[in-house]
């Protein structure tokens, strides 16, 4: 996608992006690979080739190797791969891991594998599948295990990242859903753990899929993983890739979530899918570009204490205002509507 | 690493009291731990050219130390910095207290410092937190397994599931057949609901990025501040 030139910002459709803060728009425009031939073909032909590698290993893999607990070792070996790809091609020297950054990071993963994962076991999509598949018969739905292995992994990825794309747009245009996302919203650099920062409530809300409400081979499932953890691992990375065309235009990659990062309004209320892009190219939503300068107001940093009362805080300053508009004195209506509302990044 | 001089430190207020500079009260003896302070405090001294007048070393400090969301303050021959949540590529941002003054013996200087970080004594915590969770499953687990929830779930599957087949692409490309669901089962012992195991893990992963935090992040702090103190500030 190209955009015009309109003055501050660049048009986009009907919208202007980069009225509030730098965003580069078009392919043409982002940064390249610095450096010599094996540099340029390694950050050039990793991801693919990770993402067949991993295909191919979760295909051809014996029954007993094909678990749960291997591919929680390989996700941990990848992600130090990753961090050291981070550290040799950084995208911005802006957005480099610090100690501080990391351990930081390391907390909010950590509470989503220990806190979260517990609280999930009860009131989580697995609960929820577990009480609906009691009041239907779903069992129409196994004719999708006998579709191809592949077929069945790229629908599973395609329909949670449906609902996470909805999800996600829903947090940036109704108030409520966007009070426990913003936390999110105020990460000021971009490295590979920054999914799991901001509040709890986010985290899983958008962990809700019905993909387990169909019936999948579980070879299937974890066929699906491995797609999420070569393609949608990448939305927050800081590395500086040459991704094919093709890539970008089928999947989600850094360049268009720091877009939707950005510290522009307009560019925020972009790029909401977490692995296919396509999704947003279907709905309208997609800017194709990068941004470097990421955050709300101005860039400030929310430390864990403030992300884990935001949406709590935040609702009840709102809920008091609003109480006042409606039921106050006139002096308290004037003082309500003089109240700065938190305005979401939409 | 050495203390302040008694005189020394008894003129400057501690970098952690309210304000970035309040002294403690007359007549209430500073409580003073140096092994547990050690946790969250970073102490040291960089060489100084003694020629520098004191106003030209704080000079030279001020680049460093001016980023948004610091407040600095001259306090007598201290210099007293405090930081309200710092950006992340703030060169100081894990040390978010401090406190530098000069030192002059015959014909050397040196700058020392003393600084506090709320990373690192937070970091310090954390495992005991994932300690809390840990022990949090285990004692769910039990409460649920004693209220014998957990049993009567597993009662129900008798009945053989359908043996699934896989689609005659995926014979031909070779990946292995599913296997019979109805097969195993009897090996796995009722554990509970919810696995400790990731909470010890993350302890042990926390205390390790401590130690590593306590080690790099001063050696990090004392180089920023030699190279600073290295060159005149830019114009």
């Amino acid at each position: 996608m190209t955009g015009t030139q309109a003055g501050a910002g660049t048009q986009v459709g009907k919208r202007i992006i980069g009225a509030d803060a730098p965003v580069i728009v078009g392919w043409e425009n982002i940064g390249k690979v610095e450096g010599g031939p094996i540099k340029q073909f390694v950050f050039t032909w990793f991801q693919p080739v990770m993402l067949i590698a991993a295909i191919l290993f979760w295909y051809y893999a014996p029954n007993w190797l094909a678990v749960a607990s291997t591919a929680i070792a390989i996700r941990l070996g990848w992600m130090v791969l990753l961090l050291g790809l981070e550290w040799v091609n950084p995208r911005y020297e802006s957005w480099q891991l610090t100690w501080k950054e990391f351990a930081t990071d390391a907390f909010y993963v950590a509470l989503g594998m220990t806190f979260l994962r517990m609280v999930d076991a009860y009131i989580g999509d697995g609960a929820i599948i577990a009480a609906v598949q009691g009041a239907f018969d779903w069992s129409k739905f196994s004719w999708f295990t006998g579709l191809p292995l592949l077929l069945q992994a790229i629908l599973i990825s395609m329909i949670f990242d449906f609902g996470q794309y909805w999800m996600h747009r829903g947090m940036h245009n109704w108030h409520p859903l966007w009070l426990v996302h913003a936390p999110h919203h105020y990460i000021t650099q971009l490295n590979i753990n920054k999914g799991a920062v901001g509040n709890p409530i986010e985290l899983f809300l958008i962990g809700l899929g019905i993909g387990g409400l169909f019936d999948f081979l579980p070879r299937a499932f974890l066929l699906a993983g491995a797609i999420g953890m070569t393609v949608a691992v990448y939305q927050h990375i800081n590395v500086r890739f040459n991704t094919p065309r093709w890539w970008r235009y089928v999947f989600n990659t850094v360049e268009h979530h720091s877009v939707h990062h950005s510290q522009d309004y307009e560019a925020t209320r972009s790029n909401y899918s977490g692995t296919w892009i396509i999704w947003d190219r279907i709905f309208g939503t997609c800017v194709d570009g990068e941004a470097e300068l990421l955050g709300m107001e101005g860039g400030r940093r929310m430390h864990i204490g403030e992300t884990m009362v935001f949406p709590f805080r935040e609702g009840w300053r709102d809920a008091k205002a609003a109480w006042a508009r409606r039921f106050g004195s006139d002096r308290a209506k004037g003082a309500a509507v003089a109240t700065p509302q938190l305005e979401p990044a939409e | 690493m050495s203390e302040p001089s008694a005189g020394l430190a008894s003129d400057k207020p501690e970098p952690w009291g309210s304000g970035g500079g309040a002294k403690a009260p007359t007549g209430f003896p500073a409580i003073r731990l140096p092994l547990i302070e050690a946790i969250w405090r970073a102490r040291g001294d960089v060489p100084l050219d003694p020629s520098l007048t004191n106003e030209e070393v704080f000079a030279r400090l001020d680049p460093l130390l001016r980023t948004p969301g610091t407040t600095i303050v001259t306090e007598g021959e201290a210099l007293i910095y405090a930081k309200d949540n710092p950006a992340a590529q703030d060169k100081l941002a894990t040390f978010t207290r401090g406190r530098m003054w000069i030192e002059r013996a015959g014909q050397g200087a040196v700058l020392r410092f003393d600084l506090f970080s709320h990373a690192l004594l937070l970091c310090f915590l954390a495992p005991l937190l994932f300690l809390g969770f840990a022990q949090m499953a285990v004692a769910i687990n039990d409460w649920e397994a004693a209220s014998g929830a957990a049993t009567e779930e597993k009662k129900e599957d008798d009945k053989p599931k359908p043996v699934k087949k896989l689609n005659p692409v995926d014979e031909f490309l070779g990946a292995p057949a599913p296997e019979d669901p109805n097969k195993k089962k009897d090996e796995k012992k009722d554990e509970g609901r919810h696995s400790p195991i990731e909470g010890y893990v993350l302890a042990g992963i926390f205390f390790v990025i401590y130690l590593v935090g306590r080690w790099l992040e001063p050696w990090l702090a004392r180089r920023r501040l030699r190279a600073a103190l290295a060159a005149p500030p830019p114009a």
